[in-house]
């Protein structure tokens, strides 16, 4: 019954859903206070609806109700617990409904503190999301309802995917599904602008919270996915530039640029018209991102079932939403009144620079992912773009963009000073060679475009603190001041500074575990001593070990480093009995941030492994740099204060023997 | 009928929740004045101006620099206020819902049971695995489950996999069986009927082949119980497969001689016989045996006794049997990837060429789509033998 019960709340959710959309946008158009109202109540109702269907489903999976179909194909009753509570959103039907769960969540959320929007503004921006809602419920109760139910009901269910029983699970689709579903918000937002024909200054306040949180919850996700990629396949990478990574990395760049020009809009009244085609672009590759995993068109451990009628109901969802908006845009924008005007060299012109980037990389990895696509349908040749071409066009266009990063919060609004920026940060430049020289130096030296990339990752931490420095004015004032100033920042500089510094700790990783890496792959017999990375690493033996549904051989090792023991590292290929299926797990020794990763290969004659051990010096910097950026997300989203960007004075009227004050944030 | 209860109180509860704007709704529109576009952009500018202040007061930006800002946002301030001023106050006159009253109270109830009727299984009740395994009645897939349960806890329980491992091969299981074999050997000590069980079992595994692991396993069999029919059948049967036909003939015509003339065996020994080149047994004409003369009015107890012995000698019969049935299967659901390898491997190893090939084609049109699917059954094809008829030539698909 109480499966029944969250199958009608979502049939419920549909019906609710769809008088959310009519009704509050008429009430917007007419001046309707009632109907507009309606558009609150309805939110919180649907988000209540959806919740109470998940909580059914959840529930189902808990107790291992086998007369659900999905339970059936995606649980065992013998998998550890928290397992079947992830195991919820671990297949197609149950990832869409958490999908929804975040949207309706989003929506109620609006409703619920939007009580200083304008009322016709939130009557419409809850009318789009419920749009979305819409269309996501009649694509799960048509085409991937997850209450089918069986009878008579199997004794036993086919188990979860074992790549997928991992807390990686319990983390990574959450935290995306908050960023892609975050960004609706500001779609939402977009779209309500356009039909009303104009953009509030309540407007630029609302979206920039939004798409800090979404960026934050993306940026989080996105990490996540990666690090679990990376000790669970066992290929010792950590971005592949598979079309399913970059389907999550588009609607990251694009968010980026967004998150940057609400910045300009909500402090400068400019822009307006350029952010909200960003945010309607930056939603709508998240959709995308779905249609391309969803679909099937994709194949790879994220498009669990393919079922041609789902790609082509998403199709329709993406023609409607995408094209709709986009339309609309064309339609309406030029009815939108321009923003404020601004000097190339100010804050506003590095931002629209960061923007300018962002989008051209964006764009390229659109190009990369969707032109093998396009050309199989087109002519039925089959090519890979891989890594060289996006390191080759990405990484190019991301140099100009890390050398700017740090320029850009020390330039001015309106009218801003190169060349003073340029004075006071070529210390810390300078600094930030020296850094990179040394690094290389210690570990060995190093290709010269590799030490010039360490240093670009130290140029990044570097001028984060020199952001702070300048502006708590260190090298001027007493320290006691200087710090009472620092102090005295609003948090969201902090945010600034704290995000672009983990940047800069990304970067750092990316270099110095490609540079100073080491791949070992070699056959070994029990008793082999290898060297790799600095360390002798000795195969000890082969165990067989059982889990609570998997048989596992174990295999161990002893590292030593100059003839000591350092520590042991185990690495295991197991089967799942339910699925047959096998996996590796590889073997992680972490030191400091740098890590040793031992992964299993076949058994070759005679007794003994393959053995594949990879050296990633820094290697955490990367996934460490992405926590700090979400760290710095979340230190600015705290920051609730009202925030005006105050202008410079024009040029001339700068006295060249006073030191120019930092406006603040 | 508690389900239906409870589904129309949800149901008039949204209702009601949406209703209550509505309804209060003229209420609301007559007491106040609502935040219009306007008024709520003069609000924002009123803080941001307070905002400046502070800054200014905290030293964070400089008296000339507040000036500046101030400036600005007053501009901003007084065109809003202008534009509000030639607003119409909007939502002051009463107006009347009927529509919108009615949209609200009719369409919950309407589409909620129309879709929830097409879509969902209201006579269904909720069955935890828990709740089924208390009570499981005659359902041999829980008895299983239930043994699993107790096997989990208890895995040194040998009589428990002995007993496991019979019900696995007749479920389908093999891989469990296998394993279920190989504990209660490890545990309780290896007899004929075990060793003979786990070789039928790995036999299966790999579509009807006496791989070097099952002939061994029929060989410890045998030197526990030299007379066990079924070891020596499949140790035969190993000959044969290896294309030693005269070895397999002696050995085959060995079984006969030590079997009862009248053992229900004997057709099936008979086929052997012939196929590798001796003369069939007198005794047993084919057509009294396999079932081809049976009436279909239903098996007797006597004719259910017999299969179950027929069935223990004649694994060939069965695994045509499965055969056919997975084709069968993959008809209706043709979007089972496994199965199709499955079954055009059975057919190689049947011998049948043709219908493996053109199971093979069968396949890769379900799978046309899926690169994955295809290269798998392309390198199949390639393993045993048999060339694809394909349509398109895409088959360097990348894994």
């Amino acid at each position: 019954m109480i499966v029944e019960l969250g199958h009608y709340a979502l049939v419920l959710a549909l019906a609710t859903a769809l008088i959310v959309s009519i009704l509050p946008m008429i009430g917007a158009r007419r001046g309707d206070v009632a109907l507009m109202t309606l558009g609150t109540t309805g939110s919180i109702a649907l988000f209540l609806l959806v919740a109470l269907s998940f909580g059914a489903l959840t529930w189902a999976y808990v107790v291992s109700d086998f007369s659900v179909n999905n339970v059936w194909e995606n649980s065992h009753s013998m998998m550890p617990l928290i397992y079947k509570y992830s195991g919820v959103w671990g297949n197609h039907e149950g990832s869409m409904m958490l999908w929804l769960l975040i949207l309706t969540l989003f929506s109620a959320l609006v409703a619920v503190f939007g009580r200083n929007l304008p009322e016709t503004l939130k009557a419409n921006v809850l009318g789009v999301q419920a749009w979305i809602a819409s269309a996501f419920l009649f694509f799960i109760l048509l085409t991937s309802n997850p209450f089918l139910r069986l009878n008579p009901a199997p004794a036993e269910g086919q188990d979860l995917n074992p790549v997928l029983q991992d807390l990686g699970l319990a983390v990574h689709p959450p935290l995306l599904y908050l960023g892609y579903v975050g960004f609706s918000v500001c779609f939402s937002f977009a779209v309500a602008a356009l039909i009303e024909g104009r953009i509030d200054a309540a407007w630029a306040r609302w979206v920039r919270p939004w798409t800090l949180a979404a960026w934050t919850f993306l940026t989080a996700g996105i990490a996540m996915g990666s690090y679990w990629a990376y000790y669970e396949l066992g290929w010792g990478g950590w971005w592949f530039w598979d079309p399913v990574e970059n389907a999550s990395f588009m609607p990251w760049l694009a968010g980026t640029a967004l998150l940057h020009s609400a910045l300009v809009m909500e402090k400068r009244e400019a822009l307006k018209i350029w952010t909200v085609l960003l945010a309607i672009m930056t939603f709508s590759l998240s959709l995308l991102g779905t249609f391309l995993v969803r679909s099937g068109v994709l194949t790879s451990v994220h498009s669990f079932a393919t079922d041609p009628t789902r790609g082509i109901f998403i199709l329709c969802i993406l023609a409607l939403f995408i094209g709709g908006a986009f339309s609309l845009f064309a339609w309406r924008a030029p009815m939108l009144k321009a923003g404020g005007l601004f000097a190339p060299i100010s804050r506003e012109g590095g931002l629209v620079l960061n923007n300018l980037i962002l989008t051209v990389a964006t764009a390229t990895v659109l190009t990369g992912t969707l032109y093998p696509l396009v050309l199989e349908t087109l002519t039925g040749e089959k090519i890979s773009v891989g890594a060289p071409f996006f390191n080759m066009t990405f990484g190019l266009l991301m140099l100009p963009l890390l050398i700017a990063v740090p320029f850009g919060p020390m330039l001015a609004w309106k009218r801003g000073d190169l060349l003073g920026a340029l004075q006071r940060i070529y210390v810390f430049a300078a600094l930030a060679l020296a850094a990179g020289f040394v690094f290389a130096y210690l570990k060995g030296g190093g290709p010269i475009l590799s030490i010039f990339g360490l240093a670009l990752g130290f140029w990044g931490m570097f001028g984060a603190i020199a952001d702070l420095w300048y502006r708590g004015n260190f090298g001027k004032l007493k320290f006691s001041v200087a710090f009472r100033r620092l102090a005295g920042l609003p948090r969201s500089a902090f945010g600034t500074a704290i995000a672009h510094f983990g940047l800069g700790v990304t970067v750092l990783g990316i270099f110095a575990a490609t540079t100073f890496g080491t791949e070992t792959v070699v056959d070994m017999k029990q008793g082999a001593t290898v060297n790799a990375g600095g360390y002798q690493v000795t195969f000890d033996g082969m165990k067989d070990a059982a889990g609570p549904n998997y048989t596992e051989q174990r295999a161990h090792f002893t590292v030593r480093e100059g003839g000591a023991v350092i520590s042991d590292v185990w690495s295991s290929k197991r089967l799942y009995t339910a699925r047959r299926m096998p996996t590796t797990e590889a073997g992680i020794l972490t030191m400091a941030l740098s890590q040793l990763y031992v992964s299993l290969g076949d058994p070759i004659d005679g007794g003994g492994m393959v053995v594949r051990i990879w050296w990633k010096p820094f290697i955490l910097c990367i996934w460490g740099g992405a926590l700090v950026m979400m760290f710095g997300g979340f230190v600015s989203l705290s920051d609730r204060r009202l925030r005006v960007g105050a202008p410079n004075r024009k040029a001339k009227a700068v006295k060249a023997a006073k030191p120019v004050m930092e406006p603040a944030e | 009928m508690m389900l239906w209860i409870l589904l129309a109180f949800l149901t008039a509860a949204v209702a009601a929740a949406l209703l209550i704007p509505l309804l209060r709704g003229n209420a609301i529109a007559a007491g106040e004045g609502h935040a219009s576009g306007h008024a709520g952009d003069i609000e924002v500018y009123r803080d941001q101006l307070k905002e400046i202040e502070r800054d200014r007061e905290q030293g964070l930006i400089e008296a000339e620099q507040a000036e500046y800002a101030r400036a600005e946002v007053g501009r901003r301030l007084l065109a809003a206020a202008a534009l509000k001023d030639g607003e119409v106050q909007a939502g002051s006159t009463r107006r009347k819902h009927g529509l919108a009253t009615a949209i609200v109270t009719i369409l919950p109830p309407a589409i909620g049971l129309c879709l929830y009727i097409m879509l969902g299984s209201p006579g269904l009740p909720d069955q935890p695995l828990e709740a089924r395994l208390a009570a499981p009645g005659n359902d041999i897939a829980l008895l299983v489950t239930k043994a699993e349960r107790h096997l989990a806890e208890n895995p040194s329980d040998g009589a428990g996999w002995d007993l496991l491992g019979p019900i696995y091969m007749r479920m389908q299981r093999p891989g469990d069986a296998e394993l279920a074999y190989r504990n209660a050997i490890r545990l309780i000590g290896p007899s004929a009927a075990r060793l003979t069980g786990l070789g039928e079992a790995l036999m299966t595994l790999s579509d009807g082949v006496i791989t070097e692991d099952a002939r061994t396993s029929f060989e410890a069999a045998l030197k526990l119980e030299p007379d066990d029919t079924r070891a020596r059948f499949y140790v035969a049967l190993g000959l044969e497969q290896a294309g030693k036909a005269p070895e397999a003939l002696a050995a085959f015509e060995d079984i006969a001689k030590n079997s009862p003339a009248d053992a229900p065996w004997m057709p099936l020994l008979s086929q052997h016989i012939a196929k590798n080149g001796g003369a069939p047994l007198a005794a047993a004409a084919p057509e009294n045996g396999s079932g081809a003369g049976r009436a279909p009015g239903g098996p007797s107890q006597e004719d259910v006794a017999a299969a179950e012995n027929l069935s223990q000698g004649d694994r060939q019969q069965m695994i045509r049997g499965m055969v056919d049935s997975l084709a069968a299967r993959l008809k209706e659901e043709p979007n089972n990837l496994d199965g199709w390898l499955r079954l055009v491997r059975s057919y190689a190893v049947l011998g049948e060429k043709d219908k493996a090939g053109e199971a093979l084609n069968q396949g890769l049109v379900q799978f046309s789509a899926d690169a994955n699917g295809k290269s798998q059954l392309l390198a199949l094809a390639g393993e045993v033998g048999l060339t694809a008829q394909v349509q398109n030539p895409a088959e360097g698909a990348k894994q």
